[in-house]
Order: C-alpha cells, then sequence, then structure tokens
C-alpha cells in the first residue's frame, strides 16, 4: 500500500514537472487564459546573433606596450569606452566583454538587430587611440641623421650617372622628390637671380656654369641635396629700358630631400606612459581673465597625475604632444612643472571646436589601440530563416524519432515519447529560466544542432533499457521483473555511455569558439537532463502505468523477443 | 537464430582495409578544403535585387580587377550569391560591395563572416589540442572502462581494438569530405572538428557496450569456451540495441541535415557518416579484432577448444 502511494505520489510530481516546464516552454497553451499566458511569457529564449540578424565583432587589443600590472586596467577601460559608443548607438542588448584567447586580449562586441552593419563598424573604429608623448632624445636625430645620409650618398651616385651622360629628364622623372618633376623631368624655367634659395642661386647663376651641362657637384640646400643642369640663358636687357643687363637662366634639378625633425612627429616625440586611460575628466573651461576664449581642461587619475608632473617638470619650456591614433593634434608647450594633475589647452578655439575635441577625447580615450581581426554579421532576414529551417528540421526529428519508438517499443516506447516530449519542454525551460540566472544560455544554429541531436541521444538510454527488458522476458521472467531487471542491468552501459559524451562536450567547451561552444554546451546539458529523463522520469511512469492485466498480453509491452537465444 | 558475423570477419576486413585505404589516398592526394576558420579570409552572402540577377561569371568577372586570392562565387537560392576569398580586411570587404553595387545598386549584404590570420591561427591550434585532448580522454575511458578484463584478451587489447576502430571511424569520414572538398567543394572548419570529437564520444559507447557484453558472457561461460563463439554471440546479443541506438541518432540527424538550413547541413553530414561508419565498425570490426588478436595467442586452439 505505501508503495503504491509512493509512485502516486511520484507520477504527480512528474505530471507537476510535465505542466510547469510545458507552459514555460510554449506559453500559447492558456492562450484562453491571458493573465495566465502573459506570466510564463515573461521568459524568453535568448536567441543568438546567427538566429535573430546582427553583427558580432572581435578585435584584438594590443598590450605590449603597458606594463603587465596596468593591463587589466587598461583593458577594462577600453571595453568602458567602447561599451559608451555602442550605447549611443542605440540598439537593444549589446554586449562589451573583454576575452582571452591564448597570449592575446580580445574585445568581443555583440550587436542584435543592427541593420547598417558598416557604420556600426565605423563607430567603433573611429574611436581613437589617445596618449601624451615628449619629446625624443638624441635617437631620434641619429634617425634623422641616418636617413639623410642614405639621401646624400644616393645623390651622389645619381650625379655620376648624370655627368656620364644618363638622360637627366628620365633621371629626374624617376629620382627627384620635388613635387611635379614626373610631368616636367626637374625644369624650373626661367627665373631671375635671386629667386632661389642662395646656395642653389650661387651655382644657378655662376658665370661659369655652360648652358647644357651638369654642375659636377651636389649642391646643399635646406631642402635637400640638388643636381643641377643648366638648359638655357637669356637676357632681358635693355630693351625695355631697364637698367644693366639681366640674366635669366633655365635650370633643370633633382631633388634628394633633407628630412629634419620636424617632419616626422611619430620619430620626434616618444611614449610616455601616459594616455587616455589616465584622462579622469575633460571639459571646456573659459581663461579667467576677461572674456577669453574656450579652452580644453584636462583633469588626470591618480597615476596620471604623477606622471604627468614627471613630464612636466623634465620638460619645462619644450613641447609636449597629444596623440591621437598615431596623429598630433596638439603640441603645447609647457610652462611650468604641473602637480595638481589639471592642465588646460589653449589654442585659438571657437566654442563649437572646443566641445568637439573634448567629446573626441572623452570618448576617444581609448587606452589600448584596437584591430578587428574577426566578424560575422548576418542579416534578420536570413537568421529568421535559419531558425525556422532548424526548428522544423527539430519537428520532424523529434516526429521521427517518436514514430520509431512507438513502432519499435509500443506501450514502453509511448511512454519514452512522452518522456521525449517531457525532456524537449524542460530544455527549453531551462533555457528561457536561464535569463534569469547570472549564467544565461544563447540559443545559436549550432545550439539547436545540439539539441536535436540530445533528442537522438535521449532515447538511446531508454533502448537499452527496453532491450534488456525484451532480453528479460525472453528468459521467461514476468513483466514487472522484467521490466525491473531492465532498468537495473542497463544502468552501467547508460552511464558509460552519457559519460564518453560528456567527455567530448568538456573538451570542446574549452575550447571555446562560438560555433563549437554552442553546441557542445547544448549537448552536455541535454545530456545530463536526458540521464535524469531517461532513467528517473521514465521509471516512475512506468511504475505508474503499468498495470497488471498487460501481464496477460505481452504484445503490448514491447515487440516480443524470439526465443532463440540459448539460455545459459 | 545467430548471425555468423565474426565467422565472416573477413568480409569486414577487405570492406573497411579498402574503404580505410581509400579515404587515406584522397586526405593524401587532395586533403581537405580548409574553410576561413582554418586560413583566415571572407565570406559574404549577398542578395540581387528581383530583375537584376548577374550569373556567376559576370560578378567573377567584375571582380576580376581586384585580383582577390582563391575567389569563389557560388549562386544560392532566392538570388542570392555567395562569395569566398582569402582576404580579410575590412577596405577590401567594402570593395567588393562597391563593385557588386555596380551591378546592381539594391544589392543586399546579408552575411559577413571575415576571419583574421591571428585568429584562423588559433583556431587550428586550438583544433589540434582539443583533438589531442579528446583522443587521450578517449583512451584513459576505455583504460578505466576494461580495468577488470584479463583473460584470454588483456585490458589494454580490448582498449587498442576500441581504438582501432575509431581511428577507422575517423579517416573514413575525414575521407569522405576529403572527396566531398574536391568535387563538391565542401570546406572543412571548426564545426568539422567539432563533429569529429562528437564521432568520438558517441562511438566509443557503441564499442563499449559490445566489448561488456562479451566480458560478461566470459565471466559466465565455463573455462574452455569457444572465444570466437562467446564474441559471436554477445554481438548478435547486442545488435538490436547497436542498430536502434545509433538509428535514432541517425534519423535526427538525417532531419538536421535535410531541413535544417546550410549552416549546420554539413555539420550534420559529417556526424551521419561517422556515427553510421561507428555502429559498423563497433559490430563488424572491433569485435573481430578481439577474436582476430585471441587467435594470434592462441595459434593451436581451433573453433573449440
Amino acid at each position: 500500500m505505501n508503495a503504491i502511494k509512493k509512485i502516486r505520489f511520484q507520477f504527480a510530481g512528474v505530471v507537476l514537472l510535465a505542466l510547469v516546464s510545458g507552459l514555460i516552454a510554449y506559453p500559447k497553451l492558456v492562450s484562453f487564459a491571458p493573465p495566465v499566458e502573459r506570466f510564463f511569457s515573461q521568459a524568453k529564449v535568448n536567441l543568438g546573433l546567427d538566429l535573430q540578424g546582427g553583427i558580432h565583432l572581435e578585435y584584438a587589443a594590443d598590450t605590449t606596450d603597458l606594463d603587465t600590472s596596468k593591463r587589466d586596467d587598461a583593458l577594462q577601460a577600453a571595453v568602458d569606452v567602447i561599451e559608451r559608443r555602442v550605447n549611443a548607438f542605440g540598439v537593444g542588448e549589446p554586449v562589451v566583454q573583454l576575452s582571452r584567447s591564448g597570449s592575446e586580449s580580445r574585445i568581443i562586441v555583440e550587436l542584435p538587430g543592427v541593420k547598417d552593419v558598416e557604420e556600426a563598424k565605423s563607430m567603433i573604429k573611429e574611436t581613437p587611440f589617445l596618449e601624451f608623448r615628449e619629446l625624443a632624445g638624441p635617437e631620434a636625430e641619429a634617425q634623422i641623421d641616418a636617413a639623410n645620409a642614405q639621401s646624400q650618398e644616393t645623390a651622389g651616385k645619381i650625379l655620376e650617372n648624370a655627368l656620364a651622360g644618363s638622360d637627366f629628364t628620365e633621371l629626374a622623372k624617376t629620382w627627384s622628390r620635388d613635387p611635379g618633376a614626373k610631368e616636367n623631368g626637374g625644369e624650373l624655367g626661367f627665373a631671375k637671380s635671386g629667386s632661389y634659395v642662395p646656395e642653389f642661386d650661387a651655382v644657378a647663376f655662376d658665370p661659369n656654369f655652360a648652358t647644357g651641362s651638369v654642375h659636377p657637384a651636389l649642391v646643399e640646400t635646406t631642402f635637400g641635396w640638388h643636381i643641377l643642369k643648366k638648359l638655357d640663358e637669356r637676357s632681358t636687357s635693355a630693351a625695355d629700358g631697364g637698367e644693366g643687363e639681366e640674366r635669366e637662366v633655365n635650370i633643370a634639378h633633382i631633388l634628394f630631400p633633407k628630412y629634419a625633425i620636424e617632419d616626422f612627429p611619430q620619430l620626434r616625440y616618444k611614449a610616455t606612459g601616459l594616455s587616455g586611460k589616465n584622462l579622469k575628466d575633460v571639459y571646456v573651461d573659459y581663461q579667467s581673465q576677461g572674456v577669453g576664449s574656450p579652452q580644453i581642461a584636462l583633469r588626470f587619475d591618480e597615476e596620471g597625475t604623477r606622471l604627468f608632473a614627471d613630464i612636466t617638470s623634465r620638460n619645462v619650456g619644450k613641447p609636449v604632444a597629444i596623440f591621437i591614433d598615431g596623429e598630433v593634434v596638439s603640441q603645447p608647450t609647457v610652462q611650468a612643472e604641473i602637480r595638481d594633475g589639471q592642465a588646460v589647452i589653449t589654442s585659438n578655439f571657437t566654442l563649437a571646436q572646443a566641445n568637439a575635441e573634448v567629446k573626441r577625447f572623452n570618448e576617444g580615450a581609448l587606452p589600448v589601440p584596437i584591430t578587428l581581426v574577426s566578424q560575422q554579421s548576418i542579416d534578420a532576414s536570413l537568421g529568421r530563416s535559419a531558425l525556422d529551417q532548424s526548428v522544423r528540421a527539430g519537428i520532424y526529428g523529434l516526429a521521427a524519432v517518436s514514430v520509431f519508438m512507438l513502432l519499435f517499443y509500443r506501450f514502453l516506447g509511448f511512454i519514452a515519447v512522452l518522456a521525449l516530449l517531457l525532456y524537449s519542454a524542460m530544455l527549453l525551460a531551462l533555457f528561457k529560466l536561464s535569463i534569469f540566472t547570472p549564467f544565461p544560455i544563447t540559443l545559436t544554429l549550432s545550439g539547436i544542432a545540439g539539441f536535436v541531436l540530445s533528442i537522438g541521444i535521449a532515447v538511446d538510454a531508454n533502448v537499452l533499457i527496453f532491450e534488456r527488458t525484451r532480453e528479460e522476458l525472453s528468459f521467461g521472467k514476468s513483466m514487472r521483473k522484467a521490466l525491473h531487471e531492465g532498468f537495473r542491468r542497463a544502468w552501467p552501459s547508460i552511464r558509460d555511455g552519457h559519460f564518453s559524451t560528456l567527455i567530448t562536450t568538456i573538451i570542446l567547451i574549452g575550447m571555446g569558439t562560438g560555433f563549437v561552444k554552442g553546441f557542445a554546451i547544448i549537448l552536455a546539458l541535454g545530456v545530463l537532463l536526458s540521464l535524469f529523463t531517461a532513467v528517473v522520469l521514465v521509471r516512475i511512469m512506468v511504475n505508474f502505468l503499468f498495470a497488471d492485466w498487460m501481464e496477460k498480453r505481452p504484445w503490448i509491452l514491447v515487440t516480443p523477443k524470439k526465443l532463440d537465444t540459448p539460455k545459459n | 537464430m545467430q548471425l555468423p558475423i565474426i565467422q565472416q570477419r573477413k568480409y569486414a576486413y577487405v570492406f573497411s582495409g579498402l574503404l580505410t585505404l581509400a579515404s587515406i589516398i584522397c586526405i593524401a592526394g587532395w586533403g581537405l578544403r580548409l574553410g576561413i576558420d582554418f586560413k583566415g579570409g571572407t565570406l559574404m552572402e549577398v542578395r540581387f535585387t528581383e530583375t537584376a540577377v548577374p550569373t556567376a561569371d559576370v560578378v567573377r568577372e567584375k571582380l576580376g580587377a581586384m585580383e582577390l586570392q582563391s575567389l569563389t562565387v557560388q549562386p544560392t537560392a532566392e538570388r542570392g550569391m555567395l562569395l569566398r576569398y582569402l582576404a580579410s580586411d575590412e577596405t577590401t570587404n567594402s570593395q567588393v560591395l562597391t563593385t557588386l553595387k555596380g551591378i546592381d545598386p539594391a544589392v543586399e549584404q546579408l552575411r559577413v563572416d571575415f576571419i583574421g590570420a591571428s585568429v584562423s591561427n588559433q583556431m587550428q591550434s586550438q583544433a589540434f589540442t582539443g583533438t589531442a585532448l579528446a583522443l587521450l580522454g578517449i583512451a584513459l575511458y576505455v583504460a578505466w572502462a576494461f580495468r577488470r578484463v584479463s583473460y584470454p584478451v588483456t585490458s589494454w587489447e580490448y582498449g587498442a581494438g576500441a581504438i582501432i576502430a575509431l581511428a577507422h571511424d575517423i579517416i573514413i569520414t575525414t575521407g569522405v569530405f576529403s572527396l566531398l572538398g574536391h568535387f563538391s567543394g565542401v570546406e572543412v572548419g571548426v564545426p568539422f572538428i567539432a563533429a569529429l570529437l562528437t564521432i568520438l564520444g558517441y562511438s566509443v559507447n557503441d564499442t563499449i557496450v559490445v566489448y561488456d557484453r562479451v566480458r560478461e558472457n566470459l565471466l559466465r561461460a565455463r573455462t574452455g569456451t569457444d572465444f570466437e563463439g562467446i564474441v559471436n554471440r554477445s554481438l548478435n546479443e547486442t545488435l538490436v540495441r547497436s542498430v536502434n541506438t545509433s538509428l535514432t541518432v541517425i534519423i535526427v540527424l538525417i532531419a538536421v541535415a535535410v531541413w535544417g538550413g546550410e549552416s549546420v547541413r554539413w555539420f550534420a553530414v559529417a556526424l551521419l557518416v561517422g556515427v553510421g561508419f561507428g555502429t559498423y565498425s563497433s559490430i563488424f570490426v572491433a569485435s573481430a579484432l578481439l577474436v582476430s588478436r585471441f587467435k594470434m595467442k592462441f595459434p593451436k586452439s581451433v573453433t573449440s577448444v
């Protein structure tokens, strides 16, 4: 009597479980009672980007220039900046998260339901990298000197060619760095004395420089090294009443440039370690005296204050440059050491310019440079049809498996099908409920594949049990006994089988890439849940629904097995 | 009634041997066609407007000037076109789109997947370590599952049998995809590796259930009983179970392959091939190997001792 009570109690539990998970999984069941439907509709499946459309971006963050201890902070700051930008874009539920893969740090941005992928990307990409730099020392000068020595050496070689009679025009087209040399072959046209820089002028108007000849030495000016050829000479003499004789010469030249440190802000300045991550605040301020033009005020955090004090103390009277994405935006001169972490940039800003700059600083204070390394974007309509297709595949698969189980295992098959439906509802309910937990499950296309595969695997355990039962029946045992034995003896195999699948899913989850992870997580969940369904729930249902009248009608339980195996 | 499966094992050996050999030849000769997961690159799907659907040749010609590396253009259903090429930077991608807009100003960009070289390299190494770990895990599991069998064939020999059967399943599945890659342009990516690992996990279990039964029957049998007969009986006893569990999985995989859509189709096919051969090999190869090994060890024992 007690045993029967227990069975009834357990079965009532199963019914309750079925009811609740069924309602969560498919609230439309109670569309006749709108309040109840509304209640259960609160939980929604969290659809992946590949099912609802959207964009998934992965940026690699370059932290090689940062101290190990500061990397995490800098990355977090970068995530915050991107988050602000993405929020401004106004899509529903964007995700910006940090992920470490190997030695590389990645920032993952997911924007569900984004229509204009290119615009979204450019908004994130525009995000500049801001840093402060100070004047580089002699090493930068040395680099410039080396480049100039190289330039001069090349010039010498080309001069030899020109003197040896190579076509001057061709040489000029190939080598001259004078803009326009490509078109005019270096020809400068007639000019009077005094039109050129003195060193150039002196040679060009040297009376000993014969027309048609190449000057035998390089001419050095502030622009660089020149090879000169005198093409022609004429005099605009007294004919127009001028005094004395005025000579005009037509010179062609080949220019090899001389570099100055000012031409290379990248070389001129070196990193100070102070970057956008140290900025606490940037705002528009007014110069205190008089009306004043707007200026940009900067406030640094604690570390920034210290760094800024160091930088300003060693650079008084020298410029410190502010770079955004490797370009100088401002190079104010340090007036005095600044210890309080507050600085102003003054320039002839209009209010609008100052505001724009501040916005740029604030939104663009990305502490680490980032590059896009991977993108997956899917149009919403494509995602929608993928969802429809996979749900249809799931339903057809479920239906086919059900038919198979019913045909092959009859009454037991019927119970297995009930369990399978319950299993599907429970898994779906689990997905939906997970959004209320810290570990929301996102259903992706690969996840659905894992789900469908788990339907196939879910009946595995039942097949094992039912086959064992059939075997025990063929030994002539009573149905009740055979069922009991079936459950008991199939257990080791079921346990082992699920175990081997779990091993692989755990490794797949560890591999961690999108497709694989979605598949493996849901397969693992499915394997665990199906273990419970197939072993516990099916046993309860069998215990409750099995009736003694079935003993007389053996065909109803399972397809009987032919008694051909010799008994041991 | 018992099917003489073990007795006819030479046919299974020939069949499996030929298939494995053919697979190895395919893999060595053609290799696998790697998708963008593994070599980096871009996959772009676009849809043209109703009035103007250019042919793949036209699209290829228009894009010709850009000199995209390994460009393939493949029309899809519903006025779509699938482009694949090696470049994986944003500027190239937007140039491609601009070029396509030159053909059809209203062209829609449905999907862009691109994977940079650093990511694809990392996926390659992940795939390797993942597979190695899975193999290790399976080997340990097999060793553990057979820890208590010793006579007449030792537990490590059971393990070796199971692993040979697994290698057989994996090689044939890879061979099939080498063939598909060569003739139908099917690419393998991370999902393929996931499929292989899933096959490993699923199919070793099938083998273990058969071995389990062999062990059980051996323990029950009196000494001096015919080993080949016991294995064959064990196989026959578990045959329906083996076939039925695999069938249910195969049924759902067919559903996914047929109705599940383009993105998961080849993933499902890989699983289908692997699970199919996995079932076959646990019946016809893994158990047969046990008997062959037994005969090697005890050459004098005839069919019944």
